[in-house]
């Protein structure tokens, strides 16, 4: 037969119709997962994201909050890129690096590279770059790169970093803010070298625009480097409250909700029209300890306060289950938690009280405690509390907001520990340094107990990864018989997007990366 | 006229004064509010000599008054300054979100008013019947119902359920009106209750007051209908109270659009203010509050002017 052309259409014989019908259906039975396994990623559409928070800036040097990464790496790369779900480092903008010495970092830096503004990526810009991070009278990252003494071009892609001393978590600080690679030229033309509110970089995406709490929108860089994302553009809607942001994709208005909490995540999986995830993260609540002055000078007491808790029972009411309930920084699996004293301290109130008794305080002991006022801070404290109120430590509690509460415990240094979430920092040295160290701003009493330093020191001295992971486990081991802090459960990252939002990946630092993110037509 | 001139040069006249004391006391107020914002500014990454190169950067280790001075010297000269935290013009902030609360707070002036104003009516001239004992109870309750709870009740319903209107977001009225009406019919809706259940009790109360008068009943008795007892003369003399009533609930739409543009994730000023006051953000502060003192007084104002328009007694006393 003819079609309208006259052509000769292709002769269908019966058979083969039979045939094609048969396989039509039968891949209708096949499972909607194998189905969409097997979908291509697709080139095209704009990804609309909500987020609950506003950045500081996209600088990365005078941000401050681990929320403003979610806009940050598809506009900036770092010189490491790093697997999200592991943190192993991965080559970035630094194709190698290599210390050759324990106080040299040399990085081989890839070729080709274009800033959004057409100016060259290479060592030059490097330097310029790390030279700001420690003299921008504005960069908040100063002590991420403190142990860096000079920075040269030692070739046209190639920089010598010399160290003040051994840092072996240098190179996760590199994959972090202070090795998001700022273009130069953006800097100098800037009034004041501010460039807060017009971010270049060398990523995946460019900056569009950005109306204040309200949207930030990227396109795709066309000039990419490497392989040219999938999606045209994002949009992050930035929407305060985390309901209203989960209803965003629940109504179809958004695709991706980021920074949820676990009653989202219960209310999502009530809609099979979304898919709610909770991964691990490396944010975990914790309580900050004065452990110089007052009843907790006394590590029986801190001790005792440990065995009190009820971690599973805490991850159970306060995050539905969705987190992790044990006493370590980190999540089980993650390298540097050591699994044997993942939960050195379990639920034992008689040990509690025993250790109470021996610390003089028979008849219990009273803690004044700093906690956040809004709704879930408020929840976690009135757990925490009853739980220590079994084995007879009282929390006098008082709400305050997170500066006030900062500056009244570790400046003014009132009251004797504040309920916080920490942590998502990229290396474990970092984590311990910012917590621990007895500069740590978060250290309320600026006391290092004896061995905490030369287990400090080892942590950034030793470059072989296993016996780097022996001096974690060591760490961890200490900060946990010495009862430094009050760790109470991890958290999840969390998430709600519709099912045509492919190869997301939240990961344990909760900075997603949308360079493979594609979106079903 | 004259009179109302007059009356607009005097009330334009104090503005200064009082823009100046608002702002001082908002000013003094957040300050004393215990709590550093260089700590806020140097987030996780605060280190306590990060904290003071900070404190010294922006000046907060200057006395209050200082500080107070300089940020109106700026004003007089149009700077607001800019947000401690994310950098942004505070007057772009303000240009570019109060708009939106404008929106929202007009829409549910105009829904208030036209659903309000013929309750109450409708209650007045059904006075005892038991239609004006479900208006009245209806009114009561649209004082005692939150307005969040209500909004988030019409998103469950409008906007996930039957998906008629949009769950969050709005668009600018400049860029597209219709679309930017359609995103605030929901918040404006619960915004609204509250102004339709003051308009409704108000207004049955006021033209109770007039109809029960010596002169309306003259008018009675010499015939007039009822209809024209109330359209020519009862209205008209509640139009005044009318028009009082209207422009306070504005006032109070301000504040109540706070919560609102949280539940549905719109830019405004009210979700701005919330946010900035608690984290310390004192530019942000303090050009909303200079910018809704300026509004208050030209709405009160404008209130004023059209009350003096009906009845001249008001532009002499005011």
């Amino acid at each position: 037969m003819r079609n309208g052309s006259g052509r000769m259409l292709p002769n269908i014989t019966r058979r083969a119709m039979l045939a094609g019908t048969a396989a039509l259906g039968g891949s209708l039975l096949l499972p909607a997962q194998v189905r969409a396994q097997a979908a291509q990623p697709v080139k095209g559409g704009t990804l609309r994201v909500a987020m609950p928070f506003n950045p500081a800036a996209l600088d990365p040097l005078t941000g401050r909050n681990n929320p403003d990464f979610n806009s940050l790496f598809a506009i900036y790369d770092a010189l490491m890129d790093f697997d999200p779900n592991t943190l192993e480092l991965k080559p970035g903008l630094a194709k190698s690096w290599e210390f050759t010495d324990p106080t040299t970092l040399v990085l081989e830096l890839v070729e080709g590279v274009e800033f959004h503004d057409g100016e060259p990526f290479n060592a030059e810009a490097v330097v310029f770059h790390l030279d700001r991070c420690t003299s921008y009278a504005r960069s908040n990252v100063k002590s991420d790169v403190a142990s860096i003494d000079k920075v040269e071009a030692t070739g046209p892609y190639q920089v010598s970093i010399k160290l003040k001393n051994p840092d072996a978590s240098l190179p996760a600080a590199l994959s972090d803010r202070a090795g998001c690679i700022v273009s130069p030229k953006s800097v100098k033309e800037a009034a004041d070298g501010n460039v807060d509110r017009n971010p270049v970089g060398t990523g995946p995406f460019k900056f569009v625009e950005w109306r204040d709490n309200d949207l930030i929108k990227v396109e795709r860089n066309t000039n990419y480097w490497g392989d040219e994302p999938y999606l045209d553009a994002i949009e992050f809607r930035i929407i305060n409250e985390l309901n209203t942001a989960s209803r965003a994709v629940t109504a179809g208005q958004a695709d991706l909700a980021l920074n949820l909490a676990a009653q989202q995540i219960a209310v999502a999986r009530r809609d099979s029209n979304v898919v709610p995830e909770a991964a691990p993260s490396l944010i975990y609540y914790t309580s900050f300890l004065n452990y110089k002055d007052g009843p907790l000078a006394d590590v029986k007491v801190r001790q005792a306060m440990n065995w009190a808790l009820n971690r599973e029972d805490l991850n159970r009411v306060l995050m539905l289950g969705l987190g992790q309930g044990h006493c370590s920084m980190f999540p089980t699996g993650f390298w540097a938690n050591d699994p044997e004293t993942e939960n050195y301290y379990t639920h034992d109130l008689d040990r509690a009280k025993k250790l109470l008794a021996e610390a003089g305080h028979p008849n219990g002991v009273e803690i004044e405690t700093w906690t956040w006022p809004d709704q879930a801070a408020v929840q976690r404290q009135e757990v925490i509390s009853s739980q220590l109120a079994q084995a007879g430590i009282r929390l006098k509690v008082t709400p305050a907001p997170p500066a006030q509460a900062m500056q009244n415990f570790l400046t003014d240094k009132k009251g004797h520990q504040l309920l916080s979430p920490t942590g998502g920092l990229p290396d474990p040295s970092i984590t311990y340094d910012r917590q621990f160290s007895g500069n740590a701003y978060r250290n309320a009493g600026g006391i290092e107990l004896p061995g905490f330093r030369e287990l400090m020191d080892a942590s950034l001295s030793t470059f072989d990864q296993e016996s780097r992971k022996k001096v974690m486990y060591d760490l961890q081991r200490f900060v946990l018989e010495n009862a430094l802090h009050l760790p109470q459960y991890l958290s999840a990252g969390m998430t709600v997007r519709t099912p045509k939002v492919h190869e997301f990946v939240f990961g344990l630092l909760n900075r997603p990366k949308f360079h493979k993110v594609w979106l079903e037509a | 006229m004259h009179g109302i001139a007059g009356m607009i040069a005097r009330r334009l006249g104090q503005l200064v004064p009082v823009a100046i004391v608002a702002t001082f006391v908002v000013f003094s107020l957040v300050f004393l509010m215990p709590g550093d914002p260089a700590i806020i500014i140097a987030g996780e990454y605060a280190t306590p000599e990060r904290i003071a190169e900070i404190r010294h950067l922006h000046g907060f280790d200057q006395p209050m008054l200082i500080q107070y001075v300089n940020w109106l010297w700026k004003v007089l000269h149009f700077d607001l300054g800019t947000s401690l935290y994310s950098s942004e013009e505070v007057a772009r902030l303000i240009v570019d979100r109060l708009p939106h609360t404008i929106l929202l707070v007009v829409y549910a002036l105009i829904l208030g008013a036209a659903v309000g104003i013929p309750l109450g009516i409708l209650a007045a001239t059904e006075q005892g019947s038991t239609l004006d004992k479900i208006i009245t109870t209806t009114a009561s309750l649209g004082v005692a119902i939150p307005n969040f709870w209500l909004g988030i009740i019409l998103v469950t319903f409008f906007a996930l359920t039957w998906r008629i209107f949009p769950a969050t977001g709005a668009t600018p009225f400049w860029q597209d009106p219709v679309e930017a009406i359609y995103y605030a019919t929901l918040p404006a809706i619960a915004l609204s209750t509250g102004v339709v259940a003051v308009l409704a009790r108000q207004v049955r109360s006021a033209l109770l007051e007039v109809l029960g008068s010596q002169y309306i009943r003259t008018l009675r008795a010499k015939g007039l209908s009822s209809g024209a007892i109330l359209w020519k003369h009862g209205l008209r003399n509640v139009a005044a109270t009318m028009l009082t009533i209207t422009g306070l609930q504005v006032n109070r739409l301000f504040s109540s659009a706070v919560i609102l543009e949280a539940v549905f994730a719109v830019p405004g000023v009210g979700s701005l203010i919330s946010y900035s006051a608690l984290n310390k953000d004192i530019p942000v502060v303090q050009g909303i509050a200079l910018m809704l003192v300026i509004m208050v007084i030209l709405t009160n104002l404008l209130v004023d002017v059209l009350n003096a328009i009906l009845d001249p007694r008001v532009a002499a006393s005011t």
